[in-house]
């Protein structure tokens, strides 16, 4: 019971960082000043890494090779929130939900750092730094152009309602939840949502941005069970294209 | 009359336009942001020296940008940034003579002294690197200040004065910034061996021409 709850949790993890990390590093070469293009490149790389080292965990609990694992499934077999494989739209879009996204993933590993399952804390432990420069720019960008430019605002404001929904998808509940909890796992979705809300509000109240009413946001779940938006089946055939070529490719 | 495809290049687009004429308009200002001066310290114990510049909108901003554009390969523990309008320039020198010697004399002791940090350049084509820092009324006292404290036989070429307080620091808790860089040798291309692999390429594709 507690293996397949612990797979659960890292699978959806893994897979959120993958499907983000591959989305994000679509700006490569189009990023909106250099500085900012290379910064981005950066977190996207850390991100797909991060989720390299979770899948290398779920092969040490006997799931296949982190390639395999990552370029052979069908969509309907990535436990990703719908969030992480929205297209990019324009900058805008691409900052918020890099916001709304990393802000929850550096509480969840921050919460990790506690697990009882070892691996699992000490890869929490060790991304801290990685992390910590993820919130750090998402923040900064957020407060700078949520109170910069009317241009600035209602971009960011259009793409912070749009992202919500999809936004507390994030946090789709499993069946595990308290199987997880109860065995110091995780602490569980719903705590991390709580946490997640003060976080969002704290850094919102600093711009001109306005947050919707959370009570009557109704939030876009699907992902966890393999319920995807008709965009992640062609991110996938683009993400595995040369490995389904020759899978013993090296690089 | 026939309309050209505008260019694509924004270089092109931001000439003005041919035969357009606009009546007393103001020069618009660059659509460019400012530039921060980024300094890196490699090592514990080492100096910071200085990496080059990044654009940047604010000085929080030039910090986070300069982070992932100088060090994202090489490892360091700390890294500074400051906007490059409040770095002071003393003239610079060559060959014996310092830089030390043609700094301006003379200065005002009114209003609070502050710390300034001191980089000398010391070989032509080099990097500014820290010396060290003072306490003085302005950058002129900065200056003759470092010559007292700084300036051996070794000719400094040109030397640098910035107002402690106008540095973007690395925070102690930002620290860990930097923790799993030295596992991302990926980035290197050191990390792509492809000369055997080439070797292999090139012996087969003659053995393939000569059969």
């Amino acid at each position: 019971m507690n293996d397949l709850a612990l797979k659960e949790l890292l699978y959806k993890i893994a897979d959120d960082l993958l499907i983000l990390g591959h989305r994000n590093s679509e700006w490569t070469g189009f990023g909106p000043l250099l500085e900012e293009d290379i910064a981005f490149s950066s977190m996207a790389q850390d991100k797909i890494g991060q989720s390299y080292a979770l899948y290398t965990i779920l092969h040490e609990l006997g799931e296949q090779e982190a390639d395999t694992v990552a370029f052979m499934r069908h969509a309907s077999h990535f436990h990703n929130c719908q969030l992480v494989e929205l297209p990019n739209g324009e900058y805008d879009f691409s900052l918020i939900r890099h916001f709304l996204f990393d802000t929850a993933d550096a509480i969840r590993f921050e919460m990790l750092t506690r697990s009882s399952f070892k691996p699992l804390a000490e890869l929490a432990t060790k991304i801290k730094g990685e992390l910590r420069y993820h919130t750090l720019h998402a923040n900064t960008w957020i407060k700078k152009l949520g109170s910069a430019t009317e241009e600035s605002i209602t971009r960011l404001q259009n793409s912070l309602n749009y992202a919500m929904p999809y936004a507390l998808g994030i946090f789709e509940e499993s069946p595990y939840e308290k199987v997880l909890i109860d065995s110091q796992i995780f602490e569980g979705e719903f705590a991390l949502k709580q946490q997640w809300v003060q976080k969002i509000e704290a850094c919102i109240s600093q711009t001109k941005l306005q947050l919707p009413d959370w009570k009557i946001v109704t939030p876009i779940y699907g992902g966890r069970v393999g319920n995807h938006t008709a965009h992640l089946q062609p991110l996938l055939d683009e993400m595995s294209e040369v490995f389904r070529i020759d899978p013993t490719a090296e690089w | 009359m026939h309309q050209g495809m505008e260019s694509l290049d924004p270089r092109v687009n931001r000439l003005p336009k041919i035969e357009s004429h606009e009546s007393s308009s103001t020069i618009r200002p660059l659509d460019q942001l400012g530039t921060y001066e980024v300094f890196v310290q490699p090592k514990a114990g080492k100096p910071f020296q200085h990496e080059g510049c990044v654009h940047a909108p604010d000085v929080e901003l030039a910090y986070i940008l300069a982070k992932e554009t100088y060090t994202r390969r090489f490892t360091c523990i700390s890294l500074c940034v400051v906007e490059t309008q409040r770095v002071f320039v003393s003239p610079f020198t060559e060959g014996v003579q310092s830089a030390y010697a043609l700094i301006d004399e003379g200065f005002k002791t009114d209003g609070a002294e502050t710390e300034f940090e001191i980089y000398h350049l010391l070989k032509r084509g080099k990097q500014h690197i820290h010396a060290g820092s003072v306490v003085a009324h302005n950058e002129t006292e900065a200056f003759q200040k470092a010559r007292t404290a700084f300036s051996s036989d070794k000719p400094v070429y040109n030397i640098w004065c910035i107002p402690k307080q106008a540095i973007r620091f690395t925070k102690p808790e930002e620290e860990d910034l930097w923790m799993t860089l030295p596992e991302k040798k990926f980035r290197d291309a050191i990390d792509y061996k492809g000369g055997d692999k080439l070797k292999n390429f090139l012996e087969n594709t003659s053995a393939n021409h000569s059969s």
